[in-house]
């Protein structure tokens, strides 16, 4: 896998924090955002090419560069607004993947027009009972700045075959898992390609490893 | 399974001196004599003018990079907004100049190496300097060509193994060069009016054009030293890892290029005041060297004082060897990255850390390209620059064109001024280094237009080979999970 390129609509709260984390992966990201205050804060950031303006327009869609991008992700805080962007995204580069956020949970309703559907004031609920309730935690949310990432070795990638012992990996990353899961990684621990690892990143170094993972 | 450090962040004083550690070194340590052979005295107005030329270009790079966060130098600019065919040959080219410029900058560093160990009588002189003969094999090879081999291996050796050349290291690397520069330029002023043979003296400027040429003579040097000037896209090959990057990146360009202009004008004019334009194109690649070695005063210890400056010469080259190979493999490593090179050249090794595909493939051409004359090296390095920097400026103009609404933290005044003068200066010096070239040099530009033949041969060939250079095959594949309603999130 090669670096993507990711168009997010809305640079908001959310909006941005998703661009911060696809950056520290290392992939190629693009915000459009109408509020000049939101832009500004996205400007000091450094993360993503910006466009501003309204995403509902298609000539400002346009402006992402549609033609070269893997993923379209809608995160404005309005339902509607969302649905719009993707479908005129779609209608400008049909094969697109696109992604949208909506203000409540809503099931399989958009299946048809959209390829996922993601309901960030669920996310947003569930990691504030985890702090309310705290003898059980879902795995997500229970880090600061340490991302836990569930990752595929693929085909080619710097990593794949080899075993722990004889990779280097950045400092501020570590594998905590082997392939099944059941048992902590140890030096001797392989690489597969095609099997998933969990790996405990700090953001800075998040584009490394997942190169080393990915190719 | 062993950590090593992640690569550091870098601040505008990094950021700067990473453009001018690139630009100071081999342009002025290596082809002063050069240009003085072509142009006379009217070396100064040739570095002169090539500041201003490539100014323009560094107002473009500004506002590109202060805008599009991604590392890759211009290539990386121009691939936002043109099309898979022209963003693949903009790269390859760009690729290959600095390829040839670590060979340039190799084949500078051999003379005065040889001239460093003459000055203490280790060796002859460099030019009875004869070919190192290997006992088992049949060929000599002449001695420059061996260390500047020597040179390319060992620092692509470094590199491949290690990111700690990378970064802020070069903040001291440069500021030793400048020093030493300093030093010579306040040693030259000082000989003036001492009645030596080579003292100071403005009576070296006349006449200012050499005879019969007249002023036309400073257009082929200008395109031969305008590799002189390419700093700027280094320091854009970096811009992920410089701190507050949309000031700092516009900044370090324009500070790094009005240094450097400011201590290119200062050195030519002491070397040709001191030992003459004809002294100095006698010296060719070790010009500064000679010129220092003839008027600086015995030193303590060092004994000839001007041992500082030809080491300053030895480490320049070196350290500017250096930046390019790791801006060359930058290059590549992106180009692998955006699938316009195979996938395993923008792969990072898995124990090095390092783009060590990316560094292999650069090293191959570099090492082929040492057995190039100097000449020829630092006319096929500028030629790619120039062409390249011709269709970043372009890039700029599509770009405001097709995406009005792109925020540009850094806009360029007088837009659209600056690209237009730097597409048209960039392409009358192409045109006058294609025409050089056809008169004095047909190898350099067979092997330019081989390289850019082979680009696009292996484009097509590569490209019907693996099917198809759009993404289509990710997008269909099962990226992402499957409809992960209220999935992973932050506590936003």
């Amino acid at each position: 896998m090669t670096q993507k390129r990711i168009v997010i609509a809305g640079g908001g709260r959310v909006g941005r924090r998703a661009a911060n984390l696809l950056d520290d992966r290392g992939h190629d990201v693009v915000v459009i955002e109408e509020d000049p205050e939101q832009v500004g804060l996205l400007e000091e950031e450094h993360v993503a090419t910006i466009i501003s303006g309204d995403a509902t327009r298609p000539t400002i869609l346009e402006q992402a560069g549609l033609a070269r991008t893997d993923v379209l992700a809608a995160l404005t805080q309005e339902t509607g607004s969302n649905l719009a962007i993707c479908m005129a995204a779609r209608q400008l580069q049909p094969d697109l993947y696109t992604v949208m956020r909506t203000e409540y949970d809503v099931g399989d309703e958009y299946d048809e027009m959209v390829n996922d559907v993601v309901f960030t004031e669920g996310a947003g609920a569930r990691a504030a009972v985890n702090l309310i309730e705290r003898d059980v935690q879902t795995l997500d949310s229970v880090t600061g700045d340490l991302d836990i990432l569930q990752i595929q070795v693929v085909e080619d990638a710097p990593v794949a075959g080899r075993t722990l012992e004889e990779i280097t990996l950045p400092r501020g990353s570590l594998v905590v898992s082997g392939a099944a899961g059941d048992h902590v990684a140890r030096p001797d621990t392989r690489l597969e390609v095609g099997k998933t690892y969990i790996v405990a990143v700090e953001s800075d170094v998040a584009h490394e490893v997942v190169n080393l993972f990915q190719g | 399974m062993s950590q090593r450090e992640p690569a550091a962040e870098l601040g505008l004083l990094d950021a700067t001196m990473i453009g001018m550690g690139a630009m100071i070194g081999a342009g002025i340590f290596v082809l002063t004599g050069l240009a003085a052979e072509i142009s006379g005295p009217a070396a100064i107005l040739v570095f002169v003018l090539n500041g201003v030329v490539t100014a323009f270009t560094g107002l473009c790079y500004a506002e590109l990079a202060a805008s599009i966060p991604k590392s890759g130098g211009g290539y990386a600019f121009v691939r936002e907004i043109f099309d898979d065919l022209s963003s693949f040959v903009m790269g390859w080219m760009l690729w290959f100049a600095y390829m040839i410029a670590g060979a340039l900058y190799a084949l500078g560093f051999a003379p005065n190496f040889l001239e460093f160990l003459h000055v203490y009588g280790f060796v002859p002189a460099p030019g009875q300097v004869g070919a190192v003969t290997f006992g088992v094999l049949p060929v000599a090879i002449p001695a420059k060509v061996a260390l500047a081999f020597a040179a390319v291996l060992l620092l692509v050796s470094v590199n491949a193994v290690s990111t700690a050349a990378s970064g802020s290291i070069e903040t001291i690397f440069t500021a030793i060069k400048v020093t030493i520069l300093l030093v010579f330029v306040a040693f030259g002023f000082l000989s003036a009016g001492g009645g030596g043979e080579t003292s100071f003296t403005f009576q070296n400027f006349d006449p200012l054009f050499p005879e019969g040429d007249g002023a036309f003579s400073i257009l082929p040097a200008m395109g031969l030293t305008f590799i002189a000037f390419e700093g700027y896209d280094l320091i854009t090959t970096v811009t992920e890892e410089v701190e507050n990057p949309r000031e700092n990146i516009p900044k370090a360009i324009f500070v790094s290029l009005a240094v450097t202009v400011l201590v290119y004008m200062l050195v030519v004019t002491v070397a040709i005041g001191t030992l003459g334009a004809p002294g100095l194109a006698d010296a060719g690649e070790a010009g500064i060297a000679a010129a220092a070695t003839s008027f600086m005063p015995p030193i303590p210890v060092i004994g000839n004082g001007g041992a500082i400056i030809v080491f300053g010469a030895i480490f320049s080259t070196i350290t500017a060897l250096n930046a390019v190979v790791i801006a060359s493999s930058r290059v590549a490593f992106a180009m692998g990255r955006e699938e316009q090179l195979p996938s395993r050249v923008g792969n990072i090794h898995h124990r090095y850390g390092t783009p060590f595909v990316a560094i292999l493939a650069s090293a191959v051409v570099m090492l082929l390209s040492v057995g190039l004359p100097t000449k020829s090296a630092g006319n096929m390095s500028s030629l790619f620059f120039l062409l390249s920097f011709v269709i970043v400026n372009g890039a700029v103009i599509k770009l405001r064109r097709e995406r009005p609404n792109m925020n540009r933290p850094y806009k360029i005044p007088y837009y659209p001024v600056p690209p237009i003068m730097g597409i048209l200066l960039n392409l009358v010096l192409t045109g006058v280094l294609v025409e050089y070239l056809l008169r004095t040099d047909p190898l350099a530009l067979v092997l330019s237009v081989a390289w850019i033949l082979l680009g696009v041969v292996f484009y097509f060939a590569y490209f019907r080979e693996t099917g198809s250079a759009e993404r289509g095959g990710q997008k269909t594949a099962d990226t992402g999970p499957d409809s992960t309603t209220d999935a992973a999130g932050g506590n936003d």
